[in-house]
């Protein structure tokens, strides 16, 4: 596996409008990367883009080979909002991940026990013949999870993983995603909220109007000045006693 | 001498050919007698019962309602179910090309070994005659048929010659209340033009109107007919009806109280009540002046 | 990532079981059987028995009645059953409705366009015509929605409005021909009900050719299909291409239903209600149940022919009135589970 995904130049467009502009960018495989920036900036086309799914000008390499299009990969990912096919049991749910790694309509023993172990990770074992579409939204994304898991990915691709969730199940959530990433995976998710992307991600990447203003280490550019900028000043950098930062948004004054 | 040479020699012939007849394979068409026949068309039933083959049918389809004697069965006459007419173990079923999927029953008839009549709804009273003589054949009663349509023919000629007039009247056939009509090149018109009757409905017709354009309410006013058939008549529209559409009351044919309602079934069958329809037109034209 | 509770209770069972597949092809067998064996004409079942096993059983026009009557209309009752049952299972996935129908890209009106042009134009043969026309129809009418819905082309929602339009469109053409022509009216509003009364084999030649190649095409992606009920994203992660897909799982359903209508006219419900009933019977939503859902609309289909034909005998029910009979109830429930799983 090449050190990391390498972005040039890429540049998004949908009709006149440029939803990313000319980005030029590294993502360290192994590493958590967390794309932090307002609505608008394009951070869920970033990641679609990365996924290979949109058509992009520019080039992203990953080992190599052109993201676009390329199902050599093994790629999972997150959306916020999914299809939630009616009718569909949770384990008939999380065993459509292991189609990447053995086929579709495959059931092999191995299979089942993979799906049984990630389904107990997730804490849904005891709920695996309910339906979908009846689970509360932690339960949601925590078997959007198992399902991202059962693909045994190299990458991760999650969008707002955590913005539907009370704080307790956020933190669960993020803890799996972390567990994965223990295992080599890499992580790349969005997220509005910059005091837990500081808590997991390595690395930051600060987007503004579909432009990378900043990309680095976490430490870093949450002290930068780029952060700031990409919310129009309107944040304040706080650090604890225990030197874990705390991003929180500022009232105006006058 | 002489005559052993011309009676036994032609005798032997004439017994050697009857032999032959009986005793060679003949195709079931020609010999067989028809003594079991399903008529799957109100007219051809009408028509089966006026040469007296009333009692070598066995079944007919529910709209053939007359004679009052026809042995009316549940057999369909547009959605015939081919098995059910073969349960009845018929020789001769009438069936009309108007039958949705007349040519596959007719098709599956045939290969059950039934005998079908393929009745083609005529385009004018040669046809109507030729059907007669038809069934009359193949029910082995030629002279019935050929009575019974020498009879129309003569009653038919009575009616018109009483009727006809030098100048033409003019006259509406309405179908139903949406002012659908004929035009003089069907088989009903053709019956009105006979009389030399104007149908105002020629000059609606059209290309793609195949015969039955549909009029419009100012149409009708403007042509001003003096009479109006009413074919319809049995799904409730009658004079006092026509005269209250809006813009009618001023038609000439309600006026002078011309508004004919043809009796039930008369005009859509070509058998031979057709004779009852020529009188009625006859009658009607006599009431006119 | 092992874990202690892991032993406790139950394990995952399979998700797909093929022993129903097996189960169900065998109750298509018995109601094939049952459906030849019952007519106006008695014929004895050993007698049945030993004429399709080519002994001396039947003979002249009892063997011409199960032969050339019986088993042909069986036949394609099972035919176009299947083909009916699975397109409406593809529908349903690619559009991730449970409501979609196999005639919902237009795919009806289109045909009773063509079927009506054939009525009124043909004059002396309808019947030969009546089929080309028909399927003519239906298939341009679906890619007529795949073309006019531009450059969303195969996007589910914006496929779904095209074919609406679509539809409307041909049904007001349609209705217009009628106008002018209304000695066509009983042959095509009979054909719009649906009719297997004179099933011979020259239909069943090409009909199943189609039928089958179609049925063949879906049930060898029947798995893949399952990645068409998450989003597009998500679908692709998992391996798919899910527009390309679409286009394979719509252009051979629509070969089926085509074909299908083509061959016996417009019957409905069959599309909705067999899908249903065995997701409903087996608990699971995976298109895996495709091979399933073939036979139960084989199966389900030969039953409401033999129904047509026997409530009524000697007449005949048109057979959209059977199935719109099971149906609209089944539809109504489909509705109600829905409503209590959703609230």
């Amino acid at each position: 596996m090449s050190k990391s995904i390498k972005v040039k130049d890429l540049t998004v467009k949908i009709g006149e409008r440029t939803i990313l502009n000319d980005i030029t960018l590294d993502i360290p495989h192994g590493q958590w990367t967390c794309l932090v920036g307002p609505n608008g900036a394009g951070k869920t086309t970033f990641l679609k883009v990365l996924l290979g799914v949109r058509e992009y000008s520019g080039s992203i390499q990953d080992e190599g080979i052109e993201v676009f299009r390329n199902h050599k990969r093994n790629v999972a990912f997150v959306p916020q909002q999914p299809e939630i096919p009616t009718g569909m049991s949770v384990a008939e749910y999380v065993s459509l991940g292991r189609s990447k790694v053995e086929g579709w309509g495959v059931e092999s023993a191995r299979s089942r026990s993979f799906i049984e172990e990630v389904l107990i990770q997730t804490q849904l074992y005891g709920m695996h013949e309910r339906q979908i579409a009846q689970l509360s939204g932690g339960e949601m994304q925590r078997a959007l999870i198992a399902r991202a898991l059962a693909q045994e990915p190299e990458l991760i691709l999650l969008d707002e993983p955590t913005s539907a969730l009370d704080l307790h199940h956020q933190i669960s959530v993020l803890n799996n995603i972390e567990l994965l990433k223990t295992e080599g995976v890499t992580v790349i998710s969005t997220m509005h909220d910059i005091t837990l992307a500081a808590m997991y991600a390595e690395r930051i990447v600060v987007m503004h109007e579909g432009k990378v203003l900043l990309g680095g280490k976490a430490s870093d550019v949450i002290h930068s000045a780029e952060l700031r900028t990409a919310y129009d000043n309107r944040i304040n950098v706080f650090t604890l006693d225990s030197g874990r930062p705390v991003i929180v948004a500022r009232k105006e004054e006058n | 001498m002489f005559k052993k040479y011309l009676i036994v020699r032609p005798s032997y012939c004439f017994f050697g050919l009857i032999s032959l007849t009986i005793l060679s394979p003949a195709p079931a068409h020609s010999a067989s007698p028809i003594h079991r026949i399903i008529s799957l068309s109100p007219s051809a039933t009408e028509d089966l019962f006026a040469i007296g083959a009333g009692s070598q049918v066995i079944a007919v389809d529910p709209l053939s309602n007359f004679p009052a004697k026809a042995p009316t069965s549940k057999l369909d006459a547009f959605n015939p179910n081919v098995e059910a007419i073969a349960a009845y173990k018929p020789d001769l079923v009438v069936l009309n090309s108007g039958a949705t999927k007349a040519i596959s029953i007719k098709n599956a008839l045939q290969k059950l070994k039934i005998r079908v009549y393929f009745e083609t709804a005529p385009t004018d009273m040669n046809g109507a005659y030729r059907e007669i003589s038809d069934l009359g054949s193949l029910t082995g009663r030629k002279l019935q048929a050929q009575s019974l349509v020498r009879s129309m023919k003569m009653e038919i000629k009575k009616a018109i010659a009483s009727a006809k007039k030098k100048n033409p009247f003019s006259f509406y056939h309405e179908l139903d209340d949406t002012l659908y009509s004929v035009t003089s090149e069907t088989f009903i018109g053709k019956v009105y033009k006979d009389f030399n009757l104007a149908n105002i409905a020629d000059a609606a017709a059209s290309a793609d109107s195949y015969g039955y354009p549909q009029l419009t309410p100012e149409y009708v006013v403007q042509a001003n007919p003096a009479l109006i058939f009413l074919s319809d008549a049995q799904y409730g529209t009658n004079a006092s009806s026509v005269s209250s559409r809006p813009g009618w009351a001023s038609i000439k044919a309600i006026t002078g109280g011309h508004v004919i309602a043809l009796p039930k079934d008369i005009p859509s069958r070509w058998g031979p009540r057709l004779v009852d329809f020529y009188k009625v037109v006859a009658n009607s034209i006599a009431g006119v002046n | 990532m092992t874990s202690d509770n892991k032993n406790q209770g139950v394990g995952i069972g399979q998700i797909w079981n093929w022993q129903i597949t097996a189960a169900c092809a065998l109750i298509l067998i018995a109601v094939a059987f049952l459906a030849i064996s019952f007519g106006p004409i008695h014929l004895g079942f050993l007698d049945i028995i030993k004429t399709l096993l080519g002994m001396n059983g039947l003979e002249g026009q009892q063997r011409t009645v199960l032969l050339d009557l019986r088993l042909p209309r069986m036949i394609l009752a099972a035919l176009v059953g299947a083909a009916l049952a699975t397109s409406g299972a593809v529908y349903q996935t690619v559009f991730r409705n449970p409501l979609a129908d196999p005639y919902l890209l237009g795919a009806a009106s289109g045909a009773g366009l063509g079927a009506t042009i054939a009525i009124t134009n043909a004059g002396g043969n309808i019947y030969g015509w009546l089929p080309v026309f028909s399927f003519l129809g239906a298939t341009l009418a679906v890619l007529t929605s795949f073309f006019i819905s531009g450059k969303f082309f195969a996007e589910p929602n914006t496929l779904l409005l095209s074919g609406i339009a679509v539809g409307s469109f041909a049904t007001a053409v349609q209705t217009y021909l009628q106008q002018r022509h209304s000695n066509a009216l009983r042959p095509v509003y009979s054909w719009i009900l649906g009719e297997l009364t004179v099933a011979n084999w020259s239909i069943i030649s090409w009909s199943s050719i189609y039928i089958f190649a179609s049925l063949a095409v879906l049930i060898s992606i029947s798995k893949k299909l399952d990645g068409l009920l998450l989003s597009d994203e998500e679908s692709f992660s998992l391996g798919i291409n899910p527009n390309r897909l679409r286009m394979i799982a719509v252009a051979a359903a629509t070969l089926a239903t085509a074909t299908a209508v083509s061959a016996s006219g417009l019957i409905g419900f069959v599309g909705i209600v067999v899908p249903h009933l065995v997701r409903g019977l087996t608990h699971r939503v995976t298109n895996r149940s495709l091979a399933t859902i073939a036979l139960a609309g084989a199966a389900f289909l030969v039953l409401a022919d033999l129904g047509a034909r026997s409530i009524l005998s000697p007449a005949e029910l048109p057979i959209g009135v059977i199935t719109a009979f099971v149906g609209a109830p089944f539809f109504l429930f489909v509705l109600r589970t829905r409503r209590v799983s959703h609230s």
